[in-house]
């Protein structure tokens, strides 16, 4: 039988977690019927006696300082209603590994098995049947990995035996059955499978199953980028390829600083002393959908292993979210069947950002949340990683034939089965159900000392080439290695996480925080004697060949044996139609504005304005000891900053700056102008923290609905601006990434397309960070100057017009050229440290990035607006490309801006709040305070502070 | 003259260490990265070293309590080691993850191996927390901080579980001894009871504690993370001659005491 401890905090002190769930059953829920929640923790042993469990409760498990224990016996015992929330078998709970290993050493043997999970006691006199199952269903379990347990397991043991290998006699089928064997499951259309199918025929035999999962995700949009390499058709013409554009945009550029583009997991540039930087931006918004916590974590995983798989192994430096989700405070009846509400999908993609990256030791410093109803019913959740390397290393590694494919890090279970193709699928309301197995609970530190690893094997030499197991897991990780020489590979050798895989699910299995290599022969002992001494798990599949066929065999059956070459180039390449049709969106009647003081609070309180510090708090923004810019700044460190700055060789000046842009809304009206837009706003960022735009790299992300004839159009665009972006400024993309599965079809008919988005980050070297500055102003008596080209008539898209509840059409119209010139200006100004304050304008234009200033530095400010200008157009239009700079009283705008447009529109004073005069009369004054508090008020709200 | 020889220990989800490494090879020492595995098979000797530097992190996830299972690890497998170590007169220092380790241990606050006496536990806010605040330096026996005594210092916390409790009894023990090194501090230079000035919690607005030699120290706040004018967030604001980091201060006092050893 299980031993059962239960382990609580004493009466009398705080239960910080029981707060927390309470304040969400209150504030997310609106249930007032419990007036308390108390929680504590139930661990389970298999194997052992009542004795041995009581031993590990004294010394494990229960602190006699602030806690109580009971062995197999209840803890909670006076409230009105308990529940227990675990895993659901067969999710691997990371904290059972602990539980094992911390009872090996207290010398007690016989441990077969271990598990945790959270108990929670509600009080409440009229807690209703009802309300538990909200507070259940939508806070505390997640049905896709937890349940509630009912009554005590048999056994924490998973049992299985292995399911037998299958032939798929696709030469028979019709095209119909081809479709149903597809659905849900290769997500592939007819022609590609009528291909597989003539393939099969001309070999003259019928599949494995294990071939055509992995023919299926080695196809699949996610990772075979079927759009952005079609023959696309504009209108009738065809135009170049999406991806080819943009690398040949890249190429042309001839940047002297760029070192791999667009070959390896990251992108990478020159650094300074030898090294080199890399990056690389991630979406991860079906698993996410579905279990945001893990997906999240999952997503994080995923990226930073991007970059440790990067030419020979890098060392991750930093990682950045960006977020697009619905309104926090939509209403239940808004969201679509099979979908999350948006509050609980918000907090749960921050921890689950959190817990990953600060487990791992690496700084989140840089991100961004954005809110639109059409997110809610799929989010988009982005995040980036970037690392650094010798730059002799900065080379994807090629295998030799005879070189060993070793396994390292986490084992393989039945986690993310489909993965790849699932998100390349749509999501609909029988996604969750259909692909439940596509979510893991992350483990970090598994993923840590395996990077440990991985680097100590680097720095000796020990590895020829290395990439992560993502998307695809085994198969796309080995298949794309051993691409050019072949691979062959002992399915039955991988280390599982309990029996009962079929050989197809160890191929496919995205099981999290697995990394491959290709080692010589002479130099695998010395690989596993470092694993070994940093707790890492290492296993050799097999070896690179030279036959240029992927082949498995399991129990020495061989279950797999196809051809490298139509493995990667048998995808028949698609022809897509585009055709991008503009919608307009009625300009608003002009309105006067009543009260300047509400409107200028809604703007710092709207949602796309307001304060994300209670979300970056949570992040560990100072881990590695290289931060020289964090996110937030100023005498209460509470002004927000552009970009992140670090000095990732301790002691020495060399600066990385990292940032990023998007507008989902811009992207809607006017595809061309929103991508210039986000271009502009990730170097805008950069550039007014200090850096050269000569100094910069680009990454791009496109998250696009399912592209149909218009959204492809809009695509078109969107990638034509990027291209134009780089032609006019010289600054080369070397990463990239397309998701276009973002469409939402639900059983009723409805159909969501959610808000195309281009996130473009950048990120560059500076080679002295004393010549940078932060966006807090410094000094009362300052001139605010405003840098750059900017037409305050285009205010489509703008948060003033959101207010207004309209959308418009004339949206600011960037031009990359004339922008060049100012960044080039705004840099020099800053690095000849005449600057010092700088700040880029955005969602809620001057006078939001005015405040923000302010907030920071604690000054008050004076703003005259021109007679000729329209004060709202004038205080909100979001032109990016454009700049508020502290300027000493002394020193002359034009000398150092030269020829770009300056304006000086006010001073910094000693005062406390913002005043605007325009024609000689005051237009209004506002306390700051008031603005703070509007503009930190909302995410106070959702996350409790 | 021969440098100091520290200790840095590594294991599953310590994520510190290069910094911590850093702070002390800045100070003057030599740091050696050593990983737990190394001790339990004698390929390393405690006795090696003048400092033993426990850094921050997750420590094996901090799973069941932050620090717990390492703690466990270190008293069932190098109990002699550390006695050893401490009875030599050497220095100890936990920060951070590397303190809840010290504290679960029973290292700190009374040298007791395997008797805990105090715990950290989670933040009153419910949550990780990653700021600076201002700590007051403590008139201690502690050798961390001599010639600091008084003074005010800006660091950066960053932890879920950092709220220092035990009971009344034994703080009035700590606090009679001097063992309190480290106060969150208001505006007013104060210590600080509320949030966010102190932010976890901690009774008396205790951030850091040594034993009674004042050769064991921890702390929640992370000094390594401010050995640079450029770590400050405020570094921009600052006259350009200004005093030397923080967090050095603490490393150089650690340095300067092993050389007399």
């Amino acid at each position: 039988m299980l031993q059962e401890v239960r382990v609580i905090t004493k009466k009398n002190l705080p239960d910080s977690k029981g707060e927390e769930v309470l304040y969400d059953i209150i504030h997310a829920l609106s249930i007032n019927s419990v007036q308390k929640v108390r929680t504590a923790r139930v661990f389970r042993f298999e194997g052992i006696g009542a004795g041995e469990a009581a031993l590990l409760a004294e010394k494990l498990l229960a602190e006699d300082v602030f806690q109580e224990y009971k062995v197999n016996g209840p803890v909670i015992t006076d409230a009105n209603v308990v529940l227990e929330v675990a895993y659901k078998p067969g999710v691997m709970n990371p904290e059972a590994a602990s539980l094992m290993k911390a009872a090996a050493d207290l010398g007690i043997t016989g441990l077969m098995a271990a598990d945790s999970s959270w108990e929670y006691g509600f009080y409440g006199n009229t807690i209703t049947s009802a309300d538990v199952e909200r507070i259940t269903s939508s806070l505390l379990v997640n049905a896709t990995v937890e349940y509630i347990v009912q009554e005590r397991p048999k056994t924490l043991v998973i049992h299985g035996t292995p399911g037998r290998m299958e032939m798929i006699p696709v030469r028979q089928m019709s095209d119909d059955e081809l479709l149903e064997l597809s659905r849900d499951k290769l997500f592939l259309n007819l022609e590609e499978m009528q291909v597989i199918k003539d393939y099969f025929l001309r070999i003259g035999r019928d599949p494995t199953d294990i071939e055509i999962e992995t023919i299926a995700q080695t196809w699949s949009e996610h990772c075979g980028h079927k759009t952005f390499k079609a023959r696309l058709i504009v209108d009738g013409q065809e135009k170049k390829p999406l991806l080819k554009r943009l690398q040949n945009a890249t190429e042309d550029s001839k940047h002297p600083l760029v070192l791999s583009a667009f070959v390896d997991n990251s992108g990478a540039m020159e650094f300074y002393d030898g090294q080199a930087i890399c990056g690389k931006v991630e979406t991860h918004n079906s698993p996410s959908a579905i279990e945001p916590y893990g997906g999240a974590m999952t997503g994080s995983g995923g990226v930073f292993r991007d970059i440790v798989g990067t030419g020979r192994g890098a060392k991750v430096l930093a990682s950045t979210d960006m977020f697009c989700f619905a309104r926090p405070d939509t209403p239940e009846e808004d969201i679509p069947a099979g979908c999350l509400r948006p509050h609980y999908l918000l907090r749960r993609v921050v921890a689950g950002v959190r817990d990953y990256g600060n487990r791992m030791g690496i700084p989140t410093n840089n991100g961004s949340v954005h809110f639109h109803r059409d997110f809610r019913a799929k989010p988009s959740v982005i995040v980036g990683a970037y690392g650094i390397l010798p730059a002799e290393l900065c080379r994807k590694g090629r295998p030799r034939p005879g070189d060993l494919v070793v396994s390292l890090g986490g084992r393989t279970g039945r986690d993310g089965i489909h993965g790849a193709t699932f998100s390349s699928g749509e999501m609909t309301d029988r996604t969750i159900d259909v692909n439940s197995s596509a979510v893991q609970i992350g483990h970090p530190i598994e993923e840590k000392r395996t990077f440990d690893a991985i680097l100590a094997a680097r720095d000796e030499g020990l590895i020829r080439a290395i990439t992560d197991c993502g998307a695809g897991g085994f198969a796309s990780a080995i298949g794309e290695m051993g691409e050019e020489v072949g691979a062959r590979i002992a399915l039955d050798r991988a280390p599982l996480k309990y029996p009962g895989l079929a050989p197809w699910e160890i191929l496919e299995s995205e099981s999290q925080e697995r990394m491959v290599l290709a080692a010589a022969p002479e130099n695998v002992d010395r690989l596993m004697e470092i694993c070994q001494g940093y707790n890492v798990e290492a296993t050799v599949l097999g070896e690179f060949t030279g036959d240029r066929c992927f082949s498995a065999t399991y129990e020495g059956q061989e279950v797999m044996n196809l051809e490298m070459a139509f493995l990667h180039n048998g995808l028949p390449q698609r022809v897509m139609q585009a055709a991008w049709r503009p919608t307009v969106y009625e300009e608003p009647p002009a309105v006067a504005t009543a009260d300047w003081v509400q409107l200028y609070c809604r703007v710092m309180g709207h949602i796309n304005t307001c304060s994300k510090e209670p979300i970056v708090r949570q992040y560990d923004h100072g881990v590695q000891g290289t931060s020289a810019l964090p996110p937030f700044t100023g005498t209460g460190c509470d002004g927000p900053n552009d970009a992140a700055i670090m000095t990732p060789i301790l002691g020495k000046p060399y600066g990385m700056v990292i940032s990023h842009g998007l507008n989902p809304v811009l992207n809607m009206i006017d595809p061309y102008q929103g991508s210039l837009w986000a271009a502009a706003e990730a170097v805008s960022n950069a550039v007014a923290s200090g850096a050269s735009p000569r100094d910069l790299v680009l990454m791009d992300n496109f998250i696009w609905p399912f592209p149909d004839e218009e959204l492809l159009g809009a695509l078109d665009l969107a990638v034509d601006a990027c291209v134009d972006f780089v032609r006019a400024t010289g600054m080369p993309f070397i990463s990239g990434k397309d998701s276009l599965s973002s469409t939402y079809r639900g059983k009723d008919g409805t159909v969501i397309k959610i808000p195309p988005i281009l996130c473009i980050s950048a990120f560059g070297r500076i080679p002295d960070v004393s010549r940078t500055v932060s966006a807090d102003f410094k000094k009362a008596g300052s001139q605010i100057v405003l840098v750059g080209h900017r037409n305050t008539s285009e205010m489509a898209g703008s948060i003033y017009y959101d207010i207004l509840e309209y959308l418009g059409n004339n949206l600011p119209r960037l031009s990359p050229t004339a922008l060049m010139q100012v960044f080039e200006a705004v840099y020099e100004a800053i690095s000849s440290g005449k600057i010092l304050a700088c700040h880029d304008l955005s969602e809620g234009g001057l006078a939001a990035g005015l405040a923000e200033m302010c907030f920071g530095g604690s000054v008050g400010a004076q703003v005259e607006i021109p007679d000729k200008e329209l004060a709202e157009n004038f205080l909100f239009n979001e032109t990016a490309g454009c700049f508020l700079a502290e300027l000493p009283a002394e020193e002359n705008p034009s000398d150092v801006f030269g020829a770009v447009p300056c304006q000086v529109i006010g001073k910094t004073t000693t005062g406390s709040s913002i005043s605007a005069v325009q024609a000689g009369g005051l237009l209004f004054e506002v306390e700051l305070n008031k603005l703070k508090e509007a503009w930190q008020q909302p995410m106070r709200e959702v996350f409790r502070q | 003259m021969k440098k100091p020889r520290v200790c840095i220990l590594r294991t599953d989800g310590i994520n510190c260490d290069e910094e911590t490494f850093y702070a002390f090879e800045k100070a003057g020492a030599e740091s050696q990265m050593v990983h737990v595995n190394q001790l339990r098979s004698k390929e390393k000797q405690l006795a090696d070293f003048h400092i033993l530097a426990l850094p921050g992190g997750f420590s094996y996830g901090d799973d069941v309590h932050s620090g717990k299972i390492l703690a466990v690890e270190l008293t069932s497998f190098l109990k002699e080691q550390l006695s050893e170590f401490v009875s030599a007169g050497k220095l100890m220092i936990g920060i951070c993850n590397g303190f809840q380790v010290l504290v679960r241990t029973g290292l700190l606050p009374n040298q007791r191996l395997g008797k805990i006496e105090a715990a950290l536990t989670a933040n009153d806010s419910g949550h990780f927390e990653c700021r600076w605040v201002t700590l007051l330096v403590e008139h201690s026996h502690c050798v961390f901080t001599r010639g600091m005594e008084g003074s005010l210092i800006d660091i950066q916390v960053a932890h879920g579980e950092g709220k220092f409790y035990t009971d009344p009894s034994v703080i009035e023990k700590i606090e009679q001894n001097d063992q309190v090194v480290f106060r969150y501090a208001g505006i007013d230079g104060r210590p600080a009871s509320l949030y966010p000035a102190n932010p976890n919690g901690s009774l008396n607005a205790i951030a850091g504690i040594c034993d009674s030699t004042g050769r064991i120290m921890g702390m929640m706040p992370h000094p390594e993370r401010h050995v640079e004018k450029t770590h400050h967030p405020n570094w921009r604001r600052m006259p350009k001659s200004t005093v030397p980091p923080h967090g050095l201060a603490v490393f150089r006092n650690a340095v300067e005491y092993a050389n007399q050893m």
